[in-house]
């Protein structure tokens, strides 16, 4: 029985959702700002006044839209969550022109979404090189984000993301298929390798990887090592860099994971509280990308403009600190399908390699420069990553059964 | 040079504002979200829809000038230039009636010295009286806001005393709860004896017991059992810590990302405001007038929304481990413990030896002077009464007539 067929999607956002926005544009109030205040109290004021300019008068969303829509063949379909009903999933899917390509699924995070693959996506499905594997590729918009539906009941948390995810690669016919992601997809994927992996997910990447801090009791050989040990510059460096995100980056989760409402309000309300909360991550989490004006306001955009509006998305921290309240302090984390790691020095959380080390760790990559956002920063580097993961030679090849990734 | 201020919002203000709620946008909410997630979507819908039409700004703040006497004069602040200072400023009719500075917090404002207001300058044989000066906090009300970094405990407390002085009342006392308790401890701290007095405030800190630190107060932590009340306190504080602390993480670390929002939609002010007026007391009946004049305050500050955030940074950065290692202060101080209070110790954590007064109450929460006028005043009555602990501690200004 072949499965169902999404419904082929295009974003089309009405043209009154477009002139609403402009009436609030030309509404918009800035606060001011402490002189010299530059990046230190958050998304420095020069850079909004300047966002909210172009985006009143001179960034065209019509046109980003077209062009998404050309780059990224996008789908929706109905999938069931237990205990939550039918969400109707808005998704990419690109499969390759060889038949026997890795099916893999691709998962976002917040403020990411399913524009993250845009770039990976034909290096992936086509690469150049006869050598490189191909791969068909699906990334989803998680519920509650992008265009797809938004959870109406409480509760939907890892295993609801997981399970929609799982379903999804199901219903287009991939029995097995391997995943890759970060943020949120970090610990969507992890949870999909624990639920369904051997039988359907074969081997999962992360560019976001996560472990515990060494701990007497829990890991003491870890400890012992961390203790008798030095770590590397770069590892001191990327310690440095997860205390800062833990002292001084985490007030959004903070919030998010306590009080998504009333957040919610003032995202839902104002563009450019919206622009402003989204952009200082996207400043704060990256490597000196350059990011251009348009393309902050596209991304800022798919906010805006997303099915079930900005506020649905802070759900997913409440969600999942309120199920897995020691979520980052337990082994809940390990899972045991072969699994690849690769690490960007300005993510915002970098352990050393030693606490990320596991029986199923078979892939390491090592980068001198990215962030947070891998798939969007460095696409050559993270599909490069994939390829020498899951191509010939490579430690995950022929993961998926008759799925090698080349010609036959 | 002082001068008297009424508030007066432009027209355009009103209508901008005006303007705005008819363009807001609300968010979807889960099934059954109760206050789970945050501010409820009825309430904020209907406090909109008031907000919008019914809610009569002008009424308000025409009710307010004629309550309370409000006047602005310039306070230099080291480091800082010279900021206006909004403020009210009521004498009783006792002469020597006892000089108190009322400082508030976020998100209070001046408008939380309203009820108490009458009853601490009434006169009368039977207990003390006040002159009572409320400062709206550099940033807040209609004050100006710093333009400088590093505006921290230090200059808040130095505007509040520089204003005490500057009024006449060279030696005096403070009350006050929220950033108001940080203020006036540093006040205590830096100008303690000299000026001021006695301090009292209405939201209680101290250490927990701890082996190195404080290995007594660890030894009867592990000894002797908390009173059923305290349980209930300590309770209340992990909530406040676990589930209640995400704006103040934001708040402390990115004020001005959160403030964009703040300063562009009156909804987004609002449910970020209101959450804390409902979470933060005792079964307060709020009427939505009073909500809607709580947050039109802020809406309508001389220095914006965003500005009245920066406290939470620069204090944090000021003293990264304020909740660990407080000076001590040495002049008089009172505390009145309030059950819904966010932070509510065991007493013993709190017992220091300049400390002459404390009053249990069986309700109440974080806006005392707001939810309790007639429980807080009486507080400060008996403790700087005739027959209390803190009797004449300015001297000549014993509070009879």
């Amino acid at each position: 029985m072949s499965p169902a067929k999404g419904t082929p999607y295009k974003i089309n956002v009405p043209g009154s959702s477009l002139s609403y926005l402009q009436q609030k544009l030309s509404l918009a109030t800035l606060p001011d700002e402490l002189e010299d205040a530059g990046r230190d109290y958050g998304a420095p004021l020069a850079d909004i006044r300047r966002l909210v300019a172009r985006w009143k008068g001179g960034y065209d969303w019509r046109t980003h839209e077209a062009k998404l829509n050309l780059e990224l063949p996008q789908f929706t379909r109905d999938i069931e969550v237990e205990g939550h009903g039918v969400l109707n999933i808005h998704y990419v899917h690109k499969k390759s022109e060889i038949t026997d390509a890795i099916p893999l699924l691709f998962v976002h995070g917040w403020p990411g979404s399913f524009l993250e693959v845009r770039k990976i996506l034909p290096l992936l499905v086509a690469p150049k090189d006869p050598t490189d594997p191909s791969f068909d590729v699906v990334a989803f918009s998680l519920p509650g984000f992008g265009f797809s539906e938004a959870p109406r009941k409480r509760g939907f948390e890892l295993k609801q993301f997981a399970e929609v995810g799982h379903k999804l690669m199901l219903a287009l016919g991939y029995n097995e298929y391997v995943t890759q992601g970060g943020d949120w997809g970090d610990w969507i994927m992890r949870t999909i390798a624990q639920n369904y992996g051997r039988n359907h997910c074969k081997a999962w990447h992360s560019n976001a990887p996560f472990a515990t801090s060494p701990h007497p009791i829990r890991t003491p050989l870890l400890m012992l090592s961390h203790l008798l040990f030095n770590y590397t510059p770069a590892e001191q460096e990327g310690l440095k860099r997860t205390e800062w995100f833990r002292n001084k980056g985490s007030g959004y989760s903070a919030e998010q994971s306590t009080q998504p409402q009333t957040l919610g309000y003032s995202l839902a309300d104002s563009p450019i509280g919206l622009l402003a909360w989204i952009y200082e991550k996207l400043i704060n989490w990256t490597d000196n990308y350059p990011w251009d004006d348009d393309e902050v306001l596209t991304w800022v955009s798919i906010y805006w403009y997303s099915r079930a509006g900005p506020a649905a998305s802070l759900r997913i921290y409440y969600e999942v600190h309120k199920a897995n309240p020691q979520l980052a302090m337990t082994k809940a984390y390990s899972t045991t399908v072969p699994m690849g790691y690769s690490y960007f020095p300005k993510d915002v959380v970098v352990l050393p390699r030693r606490w990320l080390q596991a029986p199923n760790l078979i892939f390491e990559s090592e980068h001198d420069s990215g962030g947070h956002f891998a798939a969007h920063e460095k696409p050559q580097e993270l599909a490069d990553d994939l390829r020498r993961m899951f191509g010939k030679g490579g430690p995950a090849f022929a993961v998926v059964f008759g799925k090698l990734g080349y010609y036959t | 040079m002082e001068a008297p201020f009424r508030i007066a919002v432009p027209d355009s203000s009103i209508s901008l504002l005006k303007q705005k709620l008819a363009l807001t946008t609300l968010p979807d909410e889960l099934d059954d979200a109760g206050w789970q997630y945050g501010a409820p979507l009825a309430d904020v819908r209907r406090l909109v829809a008031r907000w919008q039409d019914g809610y009569d700004w002008r009424k308000s703040e025409a009710q307010l000038n004629s309550e309370l006497p409000q006047f602005t004069r310039d306070i230099k602040v080291d480091g800082h230039g010279v900021l206006n200072v909004h403020y009210i400023h009521q004498r009783s009719t006792v002469v020597d009636a006892i000089p108190l500075l009322f400082v508030h917090g976020w998100p209070g404002s001046f408008i939380e010295v309203q009820k108490i207001l009458p009853l601490l300058v009434e006169a009368s044989p039977e207990h003390p009286s006040f002159h009572v000066v409320a400062f709206s906090l550099p940033g807040y009300g209609f004050s100006e806001a710093p333009r400088k970094q590093g505006f921290e405990l230090t200059q808040f407390a130095e505007v509040g005393n520089k204003l005490m002085i500057a009024l006449g009342y060279n030696q005096y006392v403070t009350q006050g709860g929220d950033w108001g308790h940080l203020i006036t401890r540093r006040i205590a701290q830096l100008y303690g004896h000299k000026h001021s007095k006695a301090w009292h405030s209405n939201f209680p800190t101290g250490n927990p017991p701890h082996p190195i630190h404080r290995p007594l107060l660890l030894l009867s932590h592990l000894l002797f059992k908390y009173t059923p009340k305290e349980d209930e306190g300590l309770k209340r504080t992990m909530w406040y810590r676990d589930q209640g602390s995400g704006y103040f993480a934001e708040q402390a670390s990115y004020p001005q990302t959160l403030g964009y929002g703040l300063a562009d939609s009156p909804v987004g002010l609002l449910a970020w405001i209101y959450e804390k007026l409902v979470l933060w007391t005792d079964n307060y009946r709020w009427d939505d007038d009073e909500v809607l004049t709580w947050v039109s305050i802020y809406w309508f500050s001389r220095a914006g929304p965003a500005a009245s955030l920066r406290i939470y940074y620069e204090v944090n950065k000021a003293y990264p481990d304020l909740a660990n290692k407080p000076e001590p202060t040495t002049i008089p101080t009172g505390y009145s413990f309030f059950p819904k209070e966010l932070i509510s110790l065991p007493r013993r954590w709190l017992q220091v030896p300049n400390l002459v007064f404390q009053s249990e109450h069986d309700s109440g929460g974080h806006f005392a002077a707001h939810e309790k006028p007639k429980e807080l005043v009486e507080d400060l009555r008996k403790m700087f009464g005739r027959a209390g602990p803190a009797f004449a501690v300015v001297p000549g200004k014993v509070g009879y007539a």
